[in-house]
């Protein structure tokens, strides 16, 4: 009787550390939107003082990184999870190596922007930065809902969608060298808007990773290096065993 | 008599009947024992019978008829319809009531979403789902703080001060905020109200910009009416009856820049909510430059006292908390008789520094108290334009607190003077050891 009493009491607290953990994750994953949305913002309107505060802010990610990090090792050395809990656990360590990547390109972005907020603003107005911004802000929110509902499904989407933005970002590349060449002085701003076009594709490839943790996590499947189709058919096929596993983890 | 006692006399009465019926027909045919037995046995066979016609329809009482028997049984069974039937008629009458409930609060037009004591999603109504992107049924069961990110939300969360909403931008909406409040309510239930302020967002940075833009435009103006008339003023040829009224007009002009140029200051403050770092200022080299100045008015108060009863350093944005205490000692100069007094006095305990400017003046009455610090707010008609002020003094002071987490506590008495407070957190205040240590 007691013995039964206690292990429910571990299993519960071990529960709760894992939403903790969770949480912070999520948390973190919060900041790092939030600094991608001020580093966009700041680029486009101009504001030296918002992307110079972006690049300031950076450590808050790192730190976040380093304590969430601590915790999963003690949760691996006190708890030794297995099974689904330990792919939880292998999941947020890797997504927060992502998450602290895209919090880095964000800082880059706002460094850039601080810097570009003295020059003259192009015609267009960083109209296309604003686009491929903004589809790789929702590429990283819709990855951390994935996250937060386990939600398979949107976790493909997210995939899927990384193919969007490599297009953009060759768009963007193109056109860039035309300006160049049809104006040589404009290629310090448009290497600078390289660089931002770059840190922006880079994280919709780390969004992209985030999702695949998901699928990890959830299905125990490691679908990197795979073809998004291959590993679409090979989850319907697995449904139904798939369907217990999720609903096991809700 | 009721018909269940009816029904019992009868029942009585029919075992009876059956008993001595029994008995006489075993008594005629030579074994009354036996007569009374199978009359007995009969009775008894009829009793199941009905019982197994009662347990039968119990069984299958959504579809069958209740059995049409008589007597005590009879009983029984119309006693059970009434109560099943009393029984669904309230059930009827609460689901009714509970879907009413539920299209009332889906119908609301704010978002409400039922958290429990883990902050796990219990129950959310349509405009929720709507303004938070919440999916029906699939994020039951998740902690909002997972899917509600922004730091601001957390950080609200964490502080556990529920008095007031909090307003996110989430990130994937162009300029949409959301203001959220969390009530709690029962045995650790939080009960989250999500209402959509974009508009009211974009009114007020509507009217913000308009009055920097309409201040700033007004000012290039005025400086060119101040200089003419400034100009005119030292014209030893201007008309003798003109004087008067250039030197007039040459000081409200001076008002009117004094006015547009708190208005800027305001609306600078505005724009940001808080100041981050700063850097620590002596507050005693910057109130007895503030006893100068006072000291330079062309009328001023006789006894200008400075008291600082601490060497600690308050850790501020320096012009800011200069144009903050300087509208504070301002108002006291201005409105204290040069035979009065003033006191500055700056001093440190645990609930942080404390920066009090103290005067000898008329006072103010304790009705307008609350309302000091709203926009051109004037104690009365005749009170502020006298002095020249701009009527923005305690608005400024008010923001530069705000944004330094402080706050002003006004205490005055009629006719003998008042007290203005600045209440700043012990984490704005440097002890002096710390800056010892710095400088060695």
């Amino acid at each position: 009787m007691e013995t039964a009493d206690l292990s429910h009491h571990i299993s519960r607290r071990f529960n709760e550390d894992l939403e903790r953990v969770r949480s912070k994750v999520l948390g973190m994953g919060g900041f790092v939107e939030q600094q991608l949305h001020k580093a966009i913002t700041a680029l486009v309107e101009g504001d030296s003082t918002l992307g110079e505060s972006v690049a300031m802010d950076d450590y808050q990610v790192n730190n976040m990184e380093v304590s969430i990090d601590e915790e999963c090792s003690r949760i691996l050395a006190t708890r030794a999870p297995a099974a689904g809990d330990l792919r939880v656990i292998v999941a947020i360590i890797k997504t927060i190596t992502d998450l602290e990547r895209i919090g880095d390109e964000g800082e880059k972005i706002g460094y850039i922007a601080s810097r570009l907020a003295t020059m003259e603003r192009p015609a267009d107005k960083y109209r296309e930065i604003k686009h491929l911004g903004r589809v790789v802000s929702e590429m990283v929110h819709d990855a951390l809902d994935a996250f937060a509902r386990m939600d398979v499904e949107s976790a493909l989407r997210v995939a899927r969608q990384d193919r969007l933005v490599d297009e953009e970002y060759e768009a963007i590349q193109r056109q860039s060298i035309t300006f160049m060449m049809e104006d040589p002085r404009t290629i310090r701003r448009a290497l600078d808007v390289m660089w931002v076009v770059r840190a922006l594709e880079r994280i919709g490839d780390h969004a992209k990773n985030i999702s695949e943790y998901v699928i990890y996590m959830v299905h125990g499947k490691d679908i990197r290096h795979t073809s998004l189709d291959d590993v679409e058919r090979e989850l319907r096929q697995g449904a139904a065993g798939a369907a217990g596993v999720t609903s096991a983890r809700n | 008599m009721q018909p269940a006692t009816q029904a019992w006399w009868f029942a009585a009465g029919r075992l009876l009947g059956t008993v001595l019926i029994g008995f006489s027909a075993g008594w005629l045919l030579g074994s009354p024992w036996g007569g009374l037995a199978c009359a007995l046995g009969l009775h008894l066979g009829w009793q199941l019978a009905n019982l197994f016609r009662l347990e039968w329809w119990l069984r299958h009482r959504s579809y069958a008829e209740p059995p049409d028997v008589g007597g005590v049984w009879g009983e029984i069974i119309a006693q059970i319809v009434r109560l099943h039937r009393r029984k669904r008629f309230h059930k009827q009458r609460f689901v009714q009531l509970m879907r009413q409930l539920q299209h009332s609060t889906a119908a609301l037009p704010n978002g409400v979403v039922i958290l429990n004591a883990q902050r796990e999603i219990v129950w959310f109504n349509l405009m929720a789902a709507r303004l938070l992107d919440l999916r029906r049924s699939a994020d039951l069961g998740l902690r909002i703080e997972n899917l509600l990110r922004e730091p601001e939300f957390k950080r609200y969360l964490e502080a556990r001060d529920y008095s007031n909403p909090v307003v996110i931008r989430p990130a994937t909406a162009e300029d949409c905020y959301l203001s959220l409040q969390v009530v709690p309510y029962g045995d650790g239930q939080q009960l989250m109200l999500v209402s959509d302020v974009s508009r009211q967002m974009r009114l007020e940075a509507v009217r913000r910009d308009f009055v920097a833009n309409a201040s700033h435009e007004l000012r290039s103006p005025l400086t060119v009416i101040t200089g003419y008339l400034e100009t005119l003023c030292q014209d030893p040829a201007l008309d003798r009856d003109l004087q008067g009224p250039v030197a007039e007009m040459r000081r409200q002009a001076e008002r009117m820049t004094g006015i547009i140029r708190d208005l800027l200051e305001l609306s600078r403050l505005e724009e940001t909510d808080e100041v981050g770092g700063g850097q620590p200022l002596d507050v005693a080299a910057l109130t007895s430059l503030l006893r100068k100045d006072v000291l330079a008015r062309p009328v001023h108060p006789r006894d200008v006292r400075v008291r600082i009863d601490s060497d600690s350093q308050l850790i501020g944005d320096e012009p800011e908390i200069h144009s903050a205490f300087s509208n504070l000692v301002d108002n006291a100069a201005k409105y204290t008789p040069p035979e009065g007094s003033i006191e500055m006095r700056w001093w440190v305990d645990e609930n942080g520094g404390h920066f009090a400017v103290t005067d000898t003046g008329m006072g103010i009455p304790p009705e307008h108290i609350p309302r000091l610090t709203e926009r051109f707010y004037r104690v009365d008609a005749g009170r502020s334009r006298a002095t020249g002020g701009s009527g923005l003094g305690l608005a400024i002071v008010k923001h530069v607190l705000q944004r330094h987490g402080a706050e002003l506590e006004v205490r005055s008495t009629l006719g003998s003077g008042s007290t203005f407070v600045c209440h700043f957190p012990p984490e704005r205040v440097q002890p002096a050891r710390a800056v010892l240590a710095a400088t060695v």
